[in-house]
């Protein structure tokens, strides 16, 4: 192995970390939900891309710096999440879990739908900060703007896990995924602990949203259904339902991600991940961290 | 208090409880006992409204809350307990309390308490309710990690965290030896004289002849007798209902 491929391999396990952090909030949305609810919400990634958009009205609309654009699409992508809840789970029966997979499959259809003919069809131009700042460790020089991107998702984590762990709604969120019939029963309505919990993925989503296209520059429409498989494979090799393993696997994939990219070039890339999450599913189908729901 | 008006439910067509009507009094301890498959839980999750009635009605303090969802039952001032317990494992003693707290005052006092903190009133009875139940210095355990007599102490307080004024403990002295059964007794009379009321579904016989003021008897889903316990133990249907299906529990066991 030559050195310049040694050092490439390097940049590209930086790079791909810190981007990492965006597939882990992701990650953890789906994760999230499916604790909570018990069913996979396949929208989540489109809404994700689609607070991001809605930030776009913001950003050339009105011109708004970046920092302000993307509490917008924290915002608008907590909008989405709640129509997403009201649309495809308040009302769909609790002993069909299909009927709301197959209505938010509907959702993940409909707002990409949105997005693709919204814009053309066109890539558009997406603010980031720091991006004219870099480190520069030896041979290694790390972007401003992905560093910024690192530390937004870093901080997104931390309230949310702060939200969970140590707010009485948190508290209340978990007693729901960990026992929903004696939650019931000690007065908490699993309907508003449900849409909270939509609420608050969503709004990490935005985040998410936001950040990948910070770090890319562009939003291109055809985001959509990508990190929604990104999204899928973080949640699956963490384990269904564990937010630490969401993390972990989000940095892996990241990593995983640029140096099959370095090794093999950008055609293959997305094989190898499909591999890796294959590997998972065959020799670990629990995920890093055996989650509290897969346990019964 | 709680009074159940000729309640019905049929899974398919097996009658688990059929046409049950009883009253009980405020400040009663009240008894439902019966053999296995009697209908007992069954009439419980009727109550809690774990699952619809098929007819009939159910009474609390007068008001028909036989449609009402379940998590709007507790603030009416429900509470239960589980024959097989059902805490949430993965977070620690003081928040099972702390999260089933969720009292009339953190309601009235708006989102933030109620979902943020809760009030300080509230973390002096969780003190309290942690000491009624011996469990002040395991208050940073999981619950999962309890001993099972913990845990039903746990699943006790934690019910009583919402300040009920009736309680329904399902089986609560199942597993229990000699000594807790002793202590489960007198946390119960202790409970009366807060001015609850219970409702104490129960095998063990001993305990429920102890400590209750009136009893009524399932059979196959049907009512079969109520009185105080010293008619039920001198009732002939019972004798043969009851003791018949703990004989032949004790061949199964001893077989």
């Amino acid at each position: 192995m030559d050195y310049f491929f040694f050092i490439d391999l390097v940049q590209g396990f930086a790079d791909g970390v810190l981007f990492g952090t965006t597939y882990a909030l992701i990650g953890i949305g789906f994760t999230l939900i499916f604790g909570v609810m018990h069913k996979l919400n396949l929208a989540y990634g489109a809404a994700s891309i689609g607070g991001a958009y809605v930030s776009l009205i913001a950003f050339l609309g009105l011109g708004w710096p970046p920092i302000p654009t993307f509490a917008i699409s924290a915002v608008g992508a907590g909008v989405i999440g709640y129509v997403v809840y009201f649309c495809c789970f308040k009302f769909t029966p609790v002993r069909h879990p299909l009927a709301a997979l197959m209505a938010s499959v509907g959702m993940l259809l409909f707002i990409d739908e949105v997005i693709v003919h919204e814009s053309d069809g066109m890539p558009q131009p997406y603010p980031s900060v720091m991006d004219h700042a870099e480190i520069t460790l030896g041979e290694i020089w790390i972007r401003g703007d992905l560093i910024f991107v690192f530390l937004m998702s870093v901080v997104s984590m931390g309230v949310l896990l702060w939200l969970l762990y140590r707010t009485r709604l948190g508290v209340a969120t978990r007693a729901v995924s960990q026992e929903a019939t004696a939650a019931r029963l000690c007065g908490i309505n699993p309907d508003r602990i449900n849409a909270s919990t939509f609420v608050i993925t969503g709004v990490l989503g935005g985040v998410a949203g936001a950040m990948i296209g910070a770090a890319v520059g562009v939003l291109s429409p055809l985001l959509a259904v990508p990190v929604t498989v990104k999204g899928l494979i973080v949640a699956v090799i963490g384990g269904l339902g564990s937010i630490p393993g969401a993390i972990i696997a989000g940095l892996m994939v990241g990593a995983a991600e640029n140096i099959f990219l370095v090794m093999r070039g950008i055609t293959e890339r997305d094989i190898y991940v499909m591999l890796l999450l294959f590997v998972f599913l065959v020799l670990r189908p629990g995920g890093l961290f055996r989650s509290a729901s897969s346990q019964h | 208090m709680l009074q159940l008006d000729r309640l019905s439910k049929h899974f398919g067509g097996v009658r688990a409880v059929d046409e049950v009507s009883l009253t009980v009094e405020r400040g009663q301890i009240f008894g439902l006992i019966g053999p296995n498959g009697s209908g007992k839980s069954t009439t419980v999750n009727l109550v809690c409204g774990l699952f619809p009635v098929t007819s009939g009605r159910v009474l609390f303090d007068g008001e028909d809350i036989t449609e009402l969802p379940t998590h709007r039952r507790l603030a009416g001032g429900i509470a239960r307990t589980f024959q097989n317990i059902r805490l949430f494992e993965n977070l620690t003693v003081w928040q099972n309390l702390w999260v089933a707290q969720n009292g009339a005052e953190d309601r009235q006092q708006g989102f933030l308490k109620r979902w943020y903190s809760g009030n300080r009133q509230g973390r002096a009875e969780i003190e309290e309710l942690l000491e009624f139940s011996r469990l002040h210095d395991k208050r940073d355990l999981l619950a999962g990690n309890l001993a099972f007599g913990e845990q039903r102490r746990l699943e006790m307080a934690r019910a009583l965290a919402a300040k009920p004024s009736f309680l329904l403990l399902d089986e609560p002295a199942a597993g229990m030896s000699q000594e807790e059964l002793k202590q489960l007794s007198e946390r119960i009379r202790a409970l009366r004289e807060r001015g609850a009321t219970v409702l104490l579904v129960e095998h063990v016989m001993d305990l429920v002849m102890d400590i209750t003021d009136r009893i009524a008897v399932l059979n196959f889903g049907r009512k079969i007798a109520e009185g105080t316990p010293e008619e039920i133990q001198a009732n002939e249907d019972v004798r043969k209902a009851y003791l018949g299906g703990a004989a032949e529990q004790e061949e199964a066991a001893s077989a």
